[in-house]
């Protein structure tokens, strides 16, 4: 339940610095997709149904706050949860370089899955012509902090679990 | 069965959740998806934190924007001088300009400049989450007679249009974002075309034809023929116009009249096809 309070407070914050303070870095329009890095931490270190759930709310979260159509996010943060959960099984995961390749590709395979179904649902003329720019500016970025976010994550969880053992 | 369930239950939960994802893009897709709970208590839980959020972005970005003044307080202040020489030759020719527009106008009885009747100021509580996306969130929703479709403006000109509307909230589909478009005049010639976001350009006037006669400096207009936007409200000026070997249609970028990051307060338009008054 703590677990659950913490990472849905994470998401609250993260959908909240991405829709405000995020905007202020120097780096307009891309936003740092804080989003997508929670959705690969829960794939990596959390992989239960309940966050395949929470994986899926982020997205749809995310399209709440910004995709004229709805599910866009969705769709494309399930899969990003569903290839990172099956790909751990082969990945050593401890080193911060390899999180970040994993959030660079993860951010690769969400930037072509939002190409993907934009170009069957939405079918905007010429959406796709700058979206490569797009696709590589978010997946570096977000490579860039994933270590960061995941030790903030990791601290959290550190810091739960300090409240839990007394209890057991 | 029950234990490769049991062993395959977070794939099957994550391929449930990518199903879920397309039956809701498909509804949403198809205009069926009319009522969101979900979106209702999310935008209830952030507008409060969005708002407070927001308070503290504005007062960096003002920070920010005071240092920058003071900083360049001197070469500003000439700029300005000048500037002012230059504004008081353009008014003069302006009044001249004007004086000779009202003459004429009362010999056609030309009746085409209408306000339209109502008008509801919001203000911008936060931006867009994904990079994908040009939209904003407002502080006026439903209650406030906010509705879908409602265009949003500013003094300046176009901001976008109201897409999703909550009680409390609404969301703004900006006119950067690659889904927008907005029928425009190019007010020196008059020729029609489709002003449209795009992730590569900023944003572009759509099929204007190789023949049309469209220059760098171009001020471009709402033609009011969408319905939705008032008729001569300021959309954006031409700053790249290419005619490539091939095709029907030369290339024109455009420039916004509206810098949506660095506008707080905006107008939502509450009636539709109506003109404005200069």
């Amino acid at each position: 339940m703590r677990l659950f309070l913490l990472f849905f407070l994470a998401a609250i914050f993260v959908l909240l610095l991405q829709t405000t303070l995020l905007h202020l870095l120097p780096i307009s329009p891309v936003v740092p997709d804080l989003t997508l890095v929670l959705c690969v931490y829960l794939g990596l270190y959390h992989p239960t149904v309940g966050a395949a759930l929470g994986a899926f709310l982020l997205g749809y979260s995310t399209d709440i706050v910004s995709s004229r159509i709805i599910g866009l996010n969705a769709f494309a943060m399930s899969l990003v949860f569903l290839t990172v959960y099956l790909s751990s099984r082969a990945i050593w995961l401890q080193n911060p370089l390899v999180s970040s390749l994993v959030v660079l590709l993860a951010s690769l395979v969400k930037g072509a899955a939002l190409v993907l179904v934009s170009a069957i649902f939405v079918s905007i003329e010429g959406f796709w012509i700058g979206a490569g720019w797009y696709i590589i500016r978010e997946a570096l970025l977000a490579a860039l902090l994933a270590p960061v976010v995941f030790a903030l994550l990791r601290r959290g969880e550190n810091y739960v679990d300090r409240f839990r053992a007394p209890a057991q | 069965m029950l234990a490769f369930l049991r062993k395959n239950q977070v794939s099957l939960s994550a391929c449930f959740c990518l199903l879920l994802s397309i039956y809701i893009l498909i509804a949403a897709a198809r205009g069926q998806l009319k009522n969101e709970p979900l979106g209702a208590l999310l935008m209830w839980i952030m507008r409060p934190l969005q708002t407070a959020s927001q308070g503290a972005v504005n007062w960096i970005t003002n920070f920010r924007e005071n240092y920058d003044t003071l900083a360049g307080f001197r070469s500003e202040n000439e700029r300005l001088r000048q500037r002012i020489q230059n504004l008081e030759i353009e008014r003069q020719k302006l009044l001249e300009a004007e004086a000779t527009n009202r003459q004429l106008k009362q010999l056609l009885d030309f009746r085409s400049h209408l306000i339209p009747p109502g008008a509801i100021t919001a203000t911008i509580i936060a931006n867009s989450a994904a990079s994908w996306f040009q939209s904003c969130q407002i502080d006026k929703g439903s209650a406030d007679g906010v509705r879908k479709g409602m265009a949003v403006v500013t003094p300046l000109g176009v901001v976008g249009q109201v897409v999703a509307v909550t009680p409390g909230a609404a969301k703004v589909l900006l006119l950067t974002d690659p889904n927008s478009g907005i029928d425009v005049l190019v007010q020196r010639t008059r020729s029609r075309g489709i002003v449209s976001g795009s992730l590569e350009n900023g944003i572009v006037l759509k099929y204007m034809k190789r023949s049309e006669d469209v220059q760098e400096g171009d001020r471009l207009i709402t033609s009011g023929m969408d319905g939705v936007f008032p008729k001569g409200l300021m959309v954006g000026t031409v700053i790249k116009v290419l005619k490539q070997h091939l095709g029907l249609f030369q290339f024109v970028e455009v420039l916004p009249a509206v810098q949506t990051p660095r506008i707080e307060n905006v107008l939502v338009v509450t009636a539709e096809g109506g003109a404005v008054k200069n």
